[in-house]
């Protein structure tokens, strides 16, 4: 998961529990899931990606079908080469925390982020420093999510074990804290492990 | 208060059924310039000299080939680049005390083939100081521009802008330049300007573009046109009644004074040739070359002379002018024509470069208020008074 040019793209909208950001590349949203942060006064604040779409950059156009005298995908975009320049993908961010003064916090930061602040990939360190808790799945947990809570918190899980030697053991970790954090709710943390199996 | 629709409706009743009943009659008169146009014999010298010595009150094409031919389109070249130009305007609002106005150009460039790629983009200008806000003659004469005279400046931008981008394309893909409406600047003539202000806009400013372009096009393959959708014109209709007219030396005046509606000529009256066309024409196809006898093509224009050709797209007839110096080329002309088909297919019936040009230029009301708050927030910030009209003001504030 290092990422050597992390940057993926730009808030355009912003809130305390969340923001939106538009891709700089189309189609080339993070997985769902996955652990970003944007830079906050000495530190940062991070978030995981709850959402991702492409639309028209204008509200009121409508994309139409294109390709019913063409052969491939591929070749609507040739044919049509403004389309791309017509589109944009955007993602949304849930947040999880924040950092200062090298300390990090498992709740929401004092103040939304700024508009057009970059977004970034976290390194394998950051994401390894980040998860040495779980506590912020309980923000996660009761978010108001544009997807099902339970399969973020599963992307979550999937993509922040990749940064580990041994991804197994945790994802046991995590299901553990899941299972503390919903006690008696087995149904729903059923529906999270399902989603956790190798 | 809206509209009382109510009260109108039965006024649209009675307009939908005149023109009803006026549709037999139409369909009669097509008919009969549609047969007139075929029986016209394949030599059209005779007819070429009838038009060109003719005196009439209505303009006419001139005309270059038969007049009913028709040609299909040519293979579309696999690499090829389109340019399109289109603006739009806030105009001087008198009800502000600011003197200005401003042009957003937008640009399109459409790269097809291996290296397909699009730029959009759009150019705000805004114009504020006295010199940018009239036209002066060496005299010390000035000519204010708004209204009108800011749609033509909007025009020489447009192909301003258009020139300057058609110089940055690459030579190893064909290019054509587009814009939205005619080249002939109609405008320019039918308010009487002084000639100054003709000599600036016209002659200095768009026929010089103009002259840039041929000068270009001379070093590469590149055509100007202009596309007119839903054309109103009649230059062809006109031709057809010089043919029908039995004077052998048309002059309107002399031989048909007072006469309107009851002259041999009047079987063809108040069709378009759009609708001749529509019927000559397969789709895809385009019609013979014709040129555009405008007065103000035949003073100003010189080497640009305009020529135009009808083409039938899938949904309408569209109108395409292009300079003569395209015009003379039959590789060129077969050039314009196959591109704006294929622009026009891709943008369901319309040219998708033109489309998107308006897009990028076009200035919405909301986009108008905001243009004008942002002036306010600008002199209020250095404490400057922006005076507003009591009439802007109670229609700010609609009291009871």
């Amino acid at each position: 998961m290092d990422i050597t040019n992390n940057k993926i793209g730009e808030v355009i909208e912003s809130s305390s529990g969340g923001f939106t950001a538009q891709c700089y590349e189309l189609y080339e949203p993070p997985p769902l899931g996955a652990l970003l942060k944007v830079n906050y006064n000495s530190g940062h604040i991070y978030g995981v990606v709850c959402f991702a779409g492409t639309h028209s950059l204008e509200p009121g156009r409508r994309i139409i079908a294109r390709g019913e005298d063409v052969d491939t995908e591929e070749a609507i975009y040739q044919q049509n080469p403004q389309i791309k320049k017509l589109l944009t993908t955007d993602f949304q961010v849930s947040i999880t925390g924040y950092m200062e003064e090298d300390k990090i916090f498992h709740y929401l930061p004092p103040k939304a982020v700024p508009l057009h602040r970059f977004v970034y990939y976290c390194l394998n360190e950051e994401v390894k420093a980040f998860t040495q808790s779980l506590d912020f799945f309980r923000l996660l947990v009761d978010a108001p999510l544009p997807v099902s809570c339970d399969e973020i918190i599963a992307a979550c899980i999937r993509y922040t074990g990749q940064a580990y030697s041994d991804p197994l053991a945790f994802r046991v970790r995590a299901g553990r804290e899941l299972a503390t954090l919903l006690g008696g709710d087995t149904y729903r943390l059923n529906s999270i492990l399902t989603r956790l199996r190798l | 208060v809206s509209l009382d629709l109510e009260q109108v409706a039965a006024q649209i009743a009675e307009m939908a059924e005149t023109l009803e009943a006026r549709r037999a009659d139409r369909e009669s008169r097509l008919n009969f310039a549609l047969n007139t146009m075929q029986a016209l014999p394949d030599d059209i010298d005779k007819l070429k000299k009838k038009i060109d010595e003719s005196k009439t009150t209505w303009l006419v094409a001139g005309l270059t080939g038969s007049i009913t031919s028709c040609r299909q389109p040519v293979p579309c070249p696999e690499d090829n680049i389109v340019l399109a130009t289109d603006g739009s305007q806030i105009d001087v609002d008198r009800h502000y005390s600011t003197r200005c106005f401003l042009l957003n150009i937008g640009v399109v460039r459409l790269d097809y083939g291996e290296n397909a790629d699009a730029r959009l983009s759009s150019i705000p200008l805004l114009y504020f100081k006295d010199d940018d806000m009239v036209i002066s003659s060496d005299n010390g004469r000035q000519q204010i521009i708004e209204g009108p005279l800011l749609g033509l400046k909007r025009t020489v931008e447009e192909c301003r802008v258009l020139t300057a981008e058609g110089k940055q394309l690459p030579a190893t893909s064909p290019a054509l330049l587009l814009v939205d409406g005619s080249l002939i600047l109609w405008g320019i003539v039918g308010q009487a300007y002084p000639d100054y202000v003709i000599q600036k806009l016209l002659v200095d400013g768009f026929i010089k573009q103009l002259d840039e372009l041929k000068e270009l096009s001379a070093r590469r393959k590149l055509a100007l046109a202009s596309y007119v959708s839903f054309p109103r014109s009649t230059d062809v209709v006109n031709a057809i009644r010089i043919a029908i007219c039995p004077f052998e030396i048309v002059d309107c005046d002399k031989n048909c004074p007072a006469a309107n509606g009851h002259r041999e000529c009047d079987a063809v009256d108040s069709l378009l040739d759009r609708e001749l066309f529509d019927r000559l024409l397969s789709p895809g196809e385009r019609s013979a070359l014709f040129i555009s006898r405008s007065s103000v093509v035949g003073k100003y224009y010189g080497d640009n002379e305009i020529r135009f050709f009808y083409v039938k797209i899938d949904g309408e007839i569209a109108r395409v002018e292009v300079p003569l110096w395209v015009a003379v080329s039959t590789e060129l002309t077969d050039f314009v024509h196959t591109m704006v088909l294929q622009q026009c297919r891709k943008g369901m019936g319309y040219p998708v470069s033109l489309a998107e040009a308006h897009e990028m230029a076009v200035v919405t009301e909301v986009d108008r208020n905001r243009f004008w708050s942002t002036v306010e927030q600008y002199y209020s910030g250095d404490k400057m008074v922006l005076s507003l009209s009591e009439k802007q003001k109670s229609k700010r504030m609609r009291w009871i």
